[in-house]
């Protein structure tokens, strides 16, 4: 089955970290560039980010979310650069094309937020398991129907997909040509969405009955299969987070 | 004592004209296996989803009477509760997991979760549940990626691995080959024997006179008759009620072969033993021969398909089909073989649907390879085994027309072979009705007509008689024959081996992507050590003779 969870369990420390060790991780990440206000704070924690993301070996699979980054930071630049309504210092012409160092600095501001953000938020998806991340939520008392939402997706939806395959060969073989142009592209659209919809909906039904049946939505407390190991440096890094952000914040006030 | 008790129980469907369930009083007894039988249609899935509270807390709709599951009310308890007593597996083992567990172990454990059970018993229940089931191996695989086989007994292990007193099965092994589906009622007759309470619906009545304590006989709504095997059995209006009695029941009224009470033997023991008993001439059952049985063309026509050293594989270094030489001319051909054989890869091949890896695929002189699967179209039809894959227009007569549409019939032409399939397949008079209005196996037999309006020269059938009652098999075995009559060639991948050995001149068994016997009926079903490598079993008229023949 193809598997639209990013997860990779390489057994690296922070495949051991709890979820919310991590959760807060991004939060500091996030909060101490703004909160400090320097643009240096954010090189700082991108590159914190990438040196965890190199520790927990999976500094190649979150190359993908740098490259998705990019041509959005790409557009912010030209369109800040050449267009932002505090545009006054010219930092360079390209012919008629003029970039000014108002916009520029906003822009740079802004891409390295975005870089930051998906960094912090890959350490998180890269090293957490779904299921895990959701049984530790509904131990924390989150309810179970959101739990089995999250959870649902990522066992779900690759379903879905496989039944668009074969729901688009059944088609094939009823004479329905679904490659060429957008002519031919839009008359396959009905016939393909629409049993993938129906069928959706009667496996849906079905889905439902089999959870009832299985005590699902119960006003009982659940039990667990397994406790997830305690990992010994979580209280630590969480402390060193929660004084980091103390830090920039008592630092800014002053 | 009493388990479940149902005085005067009434109900219909939200929207419908007509009570599904009409007038039922019944009681079943702590330990007791009892089967539920009767044509498609006559309430019996709605029946064993009252006795779990799905009817009415899920469905809503009109009811009246009522349901007691250990004195507890049906309607009245959640199911969430009553499932802690009562267990319900139903037909698609897809529809079954819970989609919130990427593991088996975790998927039969989500129940016993909910139920907060403590997490030492939990593992213990989990690994004799998965053993009893012989699943133990996949544990650690997704559930998902399981065949259709594996998936239902997980669904089955999700359930008893709960311990409920009383087990619904509705149709558990319509998708299950029969080593699987034999599989299944050794273990729910285990079940029985300790002490749990058995419901189960299913079409197949040889197993269900063999292991059953006693029947419920329903038709259109109504509980007809609550009886032994036997009795239920030798009821002379079955065939009015659309149930063909088991095939040791039909050879037994052939022969005349009666027990003392007038009632016929329903299983093979229990044949054998009377025709023994009863000193009978052995030759006498060698005159009786399957209803409708055809007899096979030894004259080969031209082959249609021709395939070359082909070999396929899904992933690198798995290999599904393996240097695979087969030709196919105008004999009716049935493939059989175990779920995960390559029956499907095969005939998906012959589609066109998959490319051969490598070796050749020529349909007449052709190369299939050079054509796309539209292109093929108008010369192979294909049923998938899913008719909810194919179907997305609002009426059933512009869902069959759709193919015919495509492959450039005019409308005139494709509205004649529409009404001309739709009759074939029984559905005249719901050429108007949207297809997700009828029933599943009223949905199949849209699909087939949809194929069949085609008019092509080969028409392949995956799994043709899945949810078909006797009347829709038998509609299934006559439309084979009406297009084998006008030349064409139809190949189906079946698990009716009884259904095989009456309606086809030619069978091909697989295992492991490789044909291990090729030859009529007769001769495939004579070699014992093929099926026995296959995990196949021989129809009831076989095994009956071998043992008259004393072999």
């Amino acid at each position: 089955m193809k598997n639209i969870s990013l997860y990779i369990d390489q057994g690296s420390w922070l495949n051991k970290m709890h979820p919310y060790t991590k959760l807060l991780y991004i939060l500091t990440a996030i909060m101490i560039p703004l909160t400090g206000g320097k643009l240096w704070l954010f090189p700082v924690m991108i590159v914190s980010s990438l040196l965890l993301l190199a520790s927990g070996k999976i500094l190649k699979r979150a190359l993908p979310l740098v490259a998705f980054s990019f041509t959005l930071i790409v557009v912010i630049f030209l369109i800040q650069g050449l267009f932002n309504h505090n545009n006054e210092t010219v930092l360079f012409s390209v012919g008629i094309i003029t970039f000014y160092k108002e916009g520029t600095l906003f822009a740079t501001r802004i891409g390295c937020n975005i870089l930051n953000m998906l960094l912090s938020f890959g350490i998180f998806v890269l090293t957490t398991s779904p299921q895990e991340f959701v049984d530790e939520l509904e131990k924390s008392g989150f309810s179970p129907k959101f739990g089995y939402v999250i959870n649902s997706v990522f066992q779900i939806l690759p379903q879905m997909m496989a039944t668009k395959d074969t729901i688009t060969d059944a088609q094939r073989s009823r004479g329905m040509e679904t490659e060429g142009n957008l002519l031919v592209r839009t008359k396959a659209f009905l016939p393909l969405i629409s049993p993938v919809v129906m069928s959706s909906l009667i496996n849906t039904r079905e889905r439902a009955i089999a959870l009832d049946v299985r005590g699902f939505g119960r006003k009982q407390k659940k039990t667990w299969l397994y406790d997830r190991p305690k990992y010994k440096w979580d209280p630590v890094i969480r402390v060193i987070l929660v004084v980091l952000m103390i830090i920039t914040i008592v630092w800014r006030v002053l | 004592m009493a388990i479940i008790t149902m005085e005067n129980l009434k109900y219909k469907y939200p929207g419908a004209d007509h009570l599904a369930l009409n007038g039922i009083t019944l009681s079943i007894e702590k330990g007791e296996f009892i089967g539920i039988v009767g044509q498609n249609g006559a309430g019996k899935s709605t029946l064993c989803q009252a006795m779990i509270g799905l009817v009415p807390q899920f469905y809503h709709g009109a009811y009246g009477g009522s349901v007691k599951i250990k004195e507890r009310l049906a309607e009245k308890v959640p199911v969430q509760e009553l499932c802690e007593d009562v267990g319900l597996i139903f037909q698609n083992p897809f529809n079954q997991l819970s989609g919130a567990r990427d593991t088996v172990y975790g998927e039969v454990a989500y129940g016993l979760q909910n139920l907060g059970i403590r997490r030492e018993e939990m593992k213990a229940r989990i690994e004799k549940v998965l053993k009893q089931l012989n699943i133990w191996q996949y544990r650690d695989r997704n559930p998902f990626d399981l065949s259709g086989g594996q998936m239902q007994r997980v669904a089955i292990a999700s359930i008893l691995v709960m311990q409920p007193e009383v087990i619904i099965l509705d149709e558990p092994t319509s998708q299950l080959d029969p080593e699987g589906t034999e599989e299944v009622f050794r273990v729910v007759d285990q079940l029985s024997r300790t002490g749990k309470t058995i419901i189960m619906v299913e079409q197949k009545l040889e197993k269900m006179a063999k292991y059953c304590d006693r029947l419920i006989l329903m038709q259109d709504g109504k509980v007809v008759d609550f009886d032994t095997p036997e009795k239920i059995f030798a009821r002379d209006d079955l065939n009015e009620m659309g149930i063909q009695p088991p095939a040791f029941v039909r050879i037994s009224k052939q022969m005349g072969l009666v027990n003392a009470d007038g009632t016929y033997p329903v299983t093979l023991e229990s044949t054998v033993a009377l025709f023994e008993q009863q000193s009978c001439d052995t030759d006498r059952i060698r005159g009786v021969r399957p209803e409708g049985k055809r007899t096979a063309r030894t004259q080969r026509s031209e082959a249609l398909f021709q395939m070359e050293d082909v070999s396929f594989s899904y992933q690198k270094h798995v290999p599904v089909l393996e240097h695979l030489h087969l030709s196919l001319d105008q004999r009716t051909t049935a493939i059989i073989g175990q779920n995960g054989a390559g029956k499907t890869t095969l005939v998906r091949l012959l589609k066109g649907l998959l490319k051969p890896v490598s070796g050749t695929v020529y349909f007449g002189q052709e190369d299939i390879s050079k054509k796309t699967v539209a292109m093929l179209a108008g010369k192979v039809g294909y049923v998938f085994q899913n008719p909810d894959d194919q179907i997305f227009k609002y009426n059933v007569l512009d869902e069959v027309m759709f193919g015919p549409l495509n492959i450039g019939m005019n409308q005139e032409e494709a509205k004649e072979k529409a009404l001309k399939a739709l009759e074939m397949m029984g559905l005249s008079g719901k050429e108007k009705e949207n297809p997700y209005d009828l029933e599943m196996y009223e949905r199949k037999m849209v699909a087939i007509a949809s194929v069949v309006a085609m008019n092509t020269d080969v028409v392949i059938l995956d799994e043709p008689t899945i949810a078909q009652d006797y009347p829709g098999k038998k509609r299934i075995g006559e439309m084979i024959e009406r297009l084998s009559g006008a030349g064409k060639l139809v190949v189906a991948i079946l698990h009716d081996m009884d259904f095989v050995a009456e309606n086809f001149e030619r069978v091909i068994v697989m295992a492991h992507g490789t044909i291990l016997a090729d030859g009529t009926a007769e001769e495939v079903f004579a070699g014992d050590a093929v099926l026995k490598e296959a995990r196949l079993q021989k129809p009831y008229m076989t095994q009956l003779i071998e043992r008259f023949a004393g072999r």
